[in-house]
């Protein structure tokens, strides 16, 4: 295929992905040097294809049913994995935010921008997921238990974040107030974590099952560990695409840096 | 100290801008008086779990009025242009941010202040040897408050959005503070001392030196134009 030597020349780029039918998995428009992730995309587009098929046949059909919890249990292979890879997105905004600071690199607040949208779209299939495991369960769908509750804030400051990222235009203005935002509220999940448990230890709910006990099955683990890598490879997939997107977004903006940026602030 | 003489001085300057006009605390002042008027008639505030619910409703009262007032404080040196005078003098950053928590805990104590006794009267609460830990908590949650509040505002100011944006950054950051300055209070409205709401100090006071310290060390990032 023509993407196999990544050419630097969008003009030939262009020329030579028309001949081939390479252009249907991200269909980049042509000479905005979408060929950059070309092949190493295509190939993590295919391993989370196949992880997930993976996944899903393990997580339906060969994991045992939970004695206790029926079928319903099987939303614990997409739940926590979702969860788990989630924090992971976070917490690469905060050494992303972090290398953004000291180094002033763009690269590294796209990086940031794009893991905090992945992480965010994780962690609201969490949200979502949980609810859906937890009315048959534990007989309602939401519980201020600790580890909910801790959860729902984490998604609060996140979701808080792509909200101050929409507010402010100027790229690099936005990049910076992203990263100190970025490291404020990954510093604080601790607090938030410590808060909400001697909070709910103040005044107990009704008793709780852990949603993941210690006690795991092998084949149930094994499924587990599959989920794991399945939302790695999904994360390190949508991450890819979104900062090739925001890669186009900085080079469409970047011609009208000639304008004088009279906008924002009028001293 | 060269930093501390500094932010005392622009401090100074926004207090004696306060005397003149009172823009601030009368808005701050009022507002969290309607704040605890509106939910004295929507809170069973006679009920057995009385000082719950006003240690909530005080809390309410005091986060809300402190964005308003903290968004007002920063958003008067830009429209004056102070704050690009501020930035091209040669004052360290940090400087600018501890003037600013100054004067923001000026502002919002004052408020609380007036608030509390007011407010112990209005719903009724009998403190009496819970006082200590009462101010002991305001103190220290207030100090957290307005530590993230004052570096969150700087950069809200310059958003499309104004000072609109500010609560949206604020309560999720502010949740733990939140949490425990209610707890604190609720012992602290039930007669507890001190040593009954050790914990809850404890995290409010790690709360507070985590947010200072991020202030200090990622403000010159903020304030860079």
């Amino acid at each position: 295929m023509s993407v196999t030597h990544t050419p630097r020349s969008r003009q030939v780029a262009t020329t030579e992905v028309a001949g081939a039918d390479a252009a249907a998995t991200s269909a980049p428009p042509p000479g905005s040097g979408g060929d950059r992730a070309g092949l190493k995309t295509r190939v993590l587009a295919v391993a989370t294809g196949l992880s997930m098929a993976v996944l899903l046949a393990g997580a339906l059909l060969w994991a045992p049913t939970d004695r206790l919890q029926g079928d319903v249990q099987r939303i614990f292979y997409i739940h926590v994995p979702a969860a788990w890879i989630g924090m992971l997105g976070f917490g690469v905004v905060f050494v992303a935010s972090i290398a953004y600071l000291v180094t002033r690199n763009a690269r590294w607040d796209r990086l940031a921008a794009s893991s905090a949208e992945v992480g965010v779209v994780f962690t609201t299939g969490v949200m979502l997921t949980g609810p859906l495991w937890g009315r048959p369960v534990w007989g309602v769908y939401w519980d201020w238990d600790p580890r909910l509750t801790s959860f729902f804030v984490l998604w609060l400051l996140y979701i808080s974040y792509l909200v101050l990222r929409s507010y402010v235009t100027e790229p690099t203005r936005r990049a910076r107030y992203c990263a100190v935002l970025g490291i404020i509220a990954f510093l604080d999940v601790p607090l938030v974590y410590v808060s909400v448990r001697w909070w709910r230890s103040l005044h107990p709910g009704p008793v709780v099952a852990n949603p993941d006990g210690p006690q795991l099955p092998g084949s149930m683990l094994a499924v587990l560990l599959v989920g794991v890598a399945a939302f790695t490879l999904l994360y390190l997939l949508l991450l890819r695409l979104r900062i090739d997107n925001a890669v186009r977004e900085a080079e469409l903006a970047a011609p009208r840096r000639d304008v004088p940026p009279a906008r924002n602030r009028g001293a | 100290m060269r930093t501390l003489r500094h932010a005392h001085r622009i401090a100074v300057k926004d207090l004696r801008i306060e005397l003149r006009t009172r823009d601030i605390l009368t808005a701050m002042g009022l507002f969290a008086l309607l704040i605890v008027v509106v939910a004295s008639f929507s809170f069973p505030t006679t009920s057995e779990h009385r000082e719950q619910i006003a240690a909530g409703l005080l809390w309410m009262a005091f986060l809300f009025a402190a964005l308003l007032g903290i968004g007002r404080s920063l958003s008067m040196e830009h429209e004056h242009g102070c704050i690009d005078a501020l930035v091209t003098s040669p004052v360290p950053r940090e400087s600018i941010y501890l003037g600013k928590v100054l004067s923001n805990l000026a502002f919002v104590g004052v408020a609380q202040l007036l608030l509390l006794p007011l407010s112990i009267v209005l719903l009724q609460l009998e403190p009496g040897r819970g006082l200590v830990l009462l101010l002991a908590t305001v103190a220290l949650a207030t100090l957290s408050l307005v530590g993230v509040t004052t570096l969150l505002s700087a950069m809200a100011v310059n958003t499309r959005t104004r000072e609109a944006v500010l609560p949206l950054l604020v309560i999720p950051v502010a949740i733990p503070v939140l949490i425990a300055a209610v707890q604190a209070t609720t012992i602290a409205l039930t007669g507890g001392a001190l040593a009954d709401a050790t914990g809850w100090l404890l995290l409010l006071t790690a709360t507070a030196a985590l947010f200072l310290l991020l202030g200090l060390a990622t403000f010159r990032h903020v304030l860079e134009e």
